[in-house]
């Protein structure tokens, strides 16, 4: 027999830890977010929090209530643009740059596609570094731009072709390709102990 | 005492540039005749004081009035005890606020330096009340952790003290506390009980006397007089002074049915949580069974109009420790923790911190409902404030109510004082026996009884600790200073005391019932039976007596009767008014001193006079002001009300009172009620101030002229 004392609603959701958990163990700096308390201090101080669905700070409560889909599924995770703000800021010493990375990255690998333009611009970043060693600007944005398929590819590299040209004619990018860096099979090597050793990387 | 006066007038940081000193000098000599009369550009360096200690042996000064800077500064280079002295502002309150050599300046001056010198002229050296047989014992009233503190603290500084326990063995509540949360605040820490007890007794400076009530404490500092009973035999002490530290008790969990207690058997206090740990094992009431979903219920009760308004500070720490206790038993248990907000003081933030690596769940929020299924799992239901969701709690083993503290200051008699204002001590809007909680922490309205631990107002057990030394320290401070007769704060080192005339007593009651310490008991007749031990020197009483029978050595109903005399009052043609200003010395002195230090300009027309409180001001001090033709009498003073700032808690209330009064005065006299005032500023007010002087000097200057000038 069921008692009640108050108001008793059928609505609400129900708090579960089994996600926090999850991403405690699963997520790069994801054991950080317990020592959240919630101030609110990053939120303010993020420059993109307007273009945000979930602040920060509220992207870490939603891990604590257990709102797998909300948060994976969130624009917010992917638009860190590393600023650092928050991580400077926060008085618990959360480094929230790196929880938005992880969850980002974790949410890429569950196959949750929040915002494929940046997973897609990340990827072929990411990509650049590996076979260089540093980054080719015109290489990876010819990259990117094919992601989106040929013809589209055609379309935005026409688009941007201006930018790219006056970006040459400063001297902002050269013509010619960008060569590999000295030994680049050693750093390729460094990069991929860390990938086994990691819970994640970058985005 | 035949009094020979000198004069001296420091013409230093600007005062020679602002005033026609010649002209203040000739105020001196020729109106009061003062045998000696000197000026200095540097009164307050070495060439300054030694020009006045050798006049005081050679010419044989022993009144001396110093016309110089405010009172507040240099008062220890400027210190010429054991002589008369006093001090004319014409610094803070003449040459930094008016405009330099003009007539205003100078006849502001003039009065100031009148006042002062009649001030000296009606007041005689103080000769301190000593009580015969005073005792330099504290009594420590309660024998938990504080009260066991604040005898240790007693003790070690030389004083016998008296420990009183009304059960049969110390420690008090914390008899039963499993853990301790103590700084650093890192991890949970023994409690350590009968280490305290044992230095307790081990101590030769404490008699202990448990299972003990005290039937009565009579008499005052000094010379309490404590009637103890004890299996059923008595015994009387002689003690000097008294800390309070009965402590607190849970509230009362009986009311707390919306939240499920009493309903629901695994819905318990903390304080049953914290028996279950010292049991050993944490479990479901219901079946025994280990727990795995707990979830703590802050502010249960507190911060609730319907209950407890206040917070009580410790029970957040105090779910944190017990938090740790589920989660020591079982890492993998789930924690929750529901609340308002998390006030973790100082650095038990640390504990917060540990709390959260642990893994425990902080929710902010209020529950809304709370269900129980057949298995005898509670679900909570409650708005997140952060989520901004309504969320359920489900499978809960337990549900702990952080309840909070009340003092047991509000429904224990534990000293059944001899006081002609009854046996308790008067208590502030939460029930919490504070005088001045700003100003003086321990300080009772009673003299000489001092309130330490969660008593006086709740807290952990390290600021418990930290407390008690507190308040044994001015436990010690008051047996100290009652015995060479001088005040206890906020006048410290006052030796002066009210004396009364009692041949002209008309027995009215008034001062025994408006001294705000209870310091006035009375007889049969109503004849008032001081104790000027308990006395704080404010006034209120002289300011109550409309026989004018009370005055202390060096303040009277007189001498500042005399002073407001002495004003010079200009005919009604020359167009300038005279304002008096009775102005508090606690707060709206300093800042009407401050207004000065920052050079903003006040108005000339007005006559500052210091009194002690706004409670000593004498109505018939403005009725003698209006008759002699000053245009008007503003009163500024501390905040009255629940959250008074006054330093002797009732004088600006009693003030406002009496001044509600004087309206009928001033009608019969055919004088607008608009002519008295009064304000309520605070020490940090010093900007407001000159704004509320030309307020009231506009207010003046619209009425027509006082018609009793010139009488």
């Amino acid at each position: 027999m069921e008692q009640v004392v108050g108001p008793k609603s059928s609505g609400g959701k129900a708090y579960d830890q089994s996600f926090a958990r999850e991403v405690y163990q699963k997520v790069d700096s994801g054991e950080e977010i317990k020592m959240c308390m919630q101030c609110g201090v990053c939120a303010g101080s993020c420059p993109l929090k307007e273009k945000m669905d979930y602040s920060p700070r509220k992207i870490f409560t939603l891990i604590r209530a257990g709102q797998r889909e909300k948060v994976l599924s969130s624009q917010a995770i992917m638009l860190c643009t590393s600023c650092y703000s928050c991580k400077v800021r926060c008085p618990r010493k959360v480094p929230v740059v790196d929880v938005m990375h992880g969850l980002a990255h974790y949410a890429l690998r569950q196959g949750y596609k929040p915002r494929e333009e940046t997973a897609l611009f990340g990827q072929k970043f990411w990509d650049n570094i590996y076979r260089l060693g540093r980054i080719d600007e015109k290489d990876v944005a010819q990259r990117y731009f094919l992601g989106h398929g040929l013809g589209p590819g055609i379309k935005l590299m026409l688009e941007n072709m201006n930018m790219g040209l006056g970006m040459m004619r400063k001297k902002r990018m050269k013509l010619l390709p960008e060569r590999p860096i000295k030994n680049v099979k050693s750093l390729r090597k460094m990069l991929d102990k860390a990938k086994a050793l990691g819970k994640g990387g970058a985005v | 005492m035949d009094k020979k006066l000198g004069v001296y007038i420091c013409t230093g940081c600007g005062i020679g540039e602002s005033l026609d000193i010649e002209a203040l000098k000739k105020v001196a000599t020729k109106e009061f005749k003062a045998p000696v009369c000197k000026t200095h550009p540097w009164l307050c360096g070495s060439e300054g004081v030694e020009m006045v200690k050798a006049d005081m042996t050679n010419e044989g000064v022993n009144t001396l009035s110093i016309v110089a800077c405010s009172p507040r500064v240099k008062f220890d280079v400027l210190d010429f005890s054991p002589a008369l002295q006093d001090r004319v502002n014409v610094r803070e309150q003449v040459a930094w606020v008016l405009p330099a050599g003009d007539e205003d300046t100078q006849m502001m001056a003039e009065d100031q330096l009148r006042m002062g010198l009649v001030k000296l002229n009606k007041s005689t050296p103080p000769e301190p009340y000593l009580a015969e047989n005073m005792s330099k014992t504290v009594l420590v009233v309660g024998g938990g952790f504080s009260g066991m503190n604040a005898a240790i603290g007693a003790a070690q500084a030389g004083y016998p003290v008296i420990l009183v326990e009304k059960e049969a063995q110390l420690g008090g509540f914390m008899k039963t506390m499993n853990k301790r949360v103590r700084p650093p605040y890192k991890e949970l820490a023994d409690v350590d009980l009968e280490g305290q007890i044992k230095k307790v007794e081990a101590e030769p400076n404490i008699k202990v006397f448990t299972a003990a009530q005290i039937e009565k404490i009579s008499g005052g500092p000094g010379v309490f007089d404590v009637t103890l009973s004890q299996n059923g035999s008595s015994v009387t002490e002689r003690a000097g002074s008294v800390v309070l530290a009965t402590g607190w008790k849970p509230y009362d969990a009986g009311k707390l049915e919306h939240l499920g207690y009493g309903k629901f058997t695994n819905v318990i206090t903390n304080i049953q949580m914290e028996e279950m740990a010292r049991q050993g094992k944490i479990t479901r009431p219901s079946d025994g069974k280990e727990v795995k979903n707990v979830l703590f219920i802050q502010c249960a009760g507190s911060r609730d109009e319907n209950h407890l308004p206040y917070c009580s500070s410790v029970c957040c720490l105090v779910s944190l420790k017990q938090a740790t206790y589920v989660k020591d038993q079982d890492p993998e248990a789930a924690v929750y923790v529901l609340y308002k907000d998390i006030r973790t003081p100082h650095q038990s933030e640390d504990f917060y911190r540990k709390v959260q690596r642990d893994g425990g769940i902080f929710i902010r929020g209020e529950m809304t409902a709370i269900s129980e299924d057949g298995n005898k799992n509670l679900v909570v239901e409650a708005d997140d404030a952060l989520l901004n969701e309504k969320i359920r709690l489900e499978d809960l083993d337990l549900v702990v109510l952080a309840v909070g503290l009340v003092p047991t200051a509000l429904d224990e008699m534990a000293l059944n004082l001899d006081y002609r204002q009854g046996p308790g001590l008067p208590l502030t809007k939460y029930g919490f026996p504070d005088s001045n909680f700003i100003c003086f922490p321990y300080e009772t309205q009673r003299t000489g009884i001092y309130a330490a631990g969660c008593v006086r107002s709740p807290m952990e057990t390290a600021l418990c600790a930290e407390d008690a030394t507190g308040a044994a320290l001015k436990a010690v401070q008051c047996v100290e200073s009652t015995a060479i007769g001088a005040s206890t704060f906020p006048r410290s080192g006052d030796m002066t005391y009210p004396e009364f005339q009692m041949q002209r007593c008309t027995q009215c009651k008034r001062c025994t019932e408006e001294c705000p310490f209870g310091a006035i008991n009375e007889d049969e007749k109503a004849n008032p039976l001081p104790n000027p031990t308990r006395c704080r020197r404010c006034g209120t009483c002289m300011g109550a007596c409309p026989e004018r029978i009370i005055s202390f050595k060096n303040y009277s109903v007189d001498m500042i009767g005399s002073m407001i005399k002495g004003i010079e009052v200009p005919d009604a043609d020359d167009e300038k008014p005279r304002v008096i200003a009775l102005i508090c010395e606690n707060d709206a002195y300093p800042a009407l001193d401050m207004a000065g230090i920052n050079r903003i300009p006040i108005d000339p027309f007005y006559r500052f006079i210091p009194v002690r409180c706004l409670g000593s001001i004498n109505l018939v001090w403005i009725a003698d002001a209006l008759a002699k033709g000053i245009d008007g009498v503003i009163l500024l003073g501390c905040r009255k009300g629940d959250d008074y700032q006054c330093h002797f808690i009732k004088g600006s209330e009693l003030a406002n009172t009496r001044m509600e009064k004087i309206s009928e005065t001033l009608g019969r006299l055919a004088l607008e009620p608009d002519r008295v005032r009064v304000e309520e500023i605070s020490i940090n007010d010093y900007d407001k101030l000159p704004v509320i002087l030309k307020d009231f000097m506009d207010r003046i200057k619209e009425l027509e002229p006082n018609p009793y000038k010139g009488f």
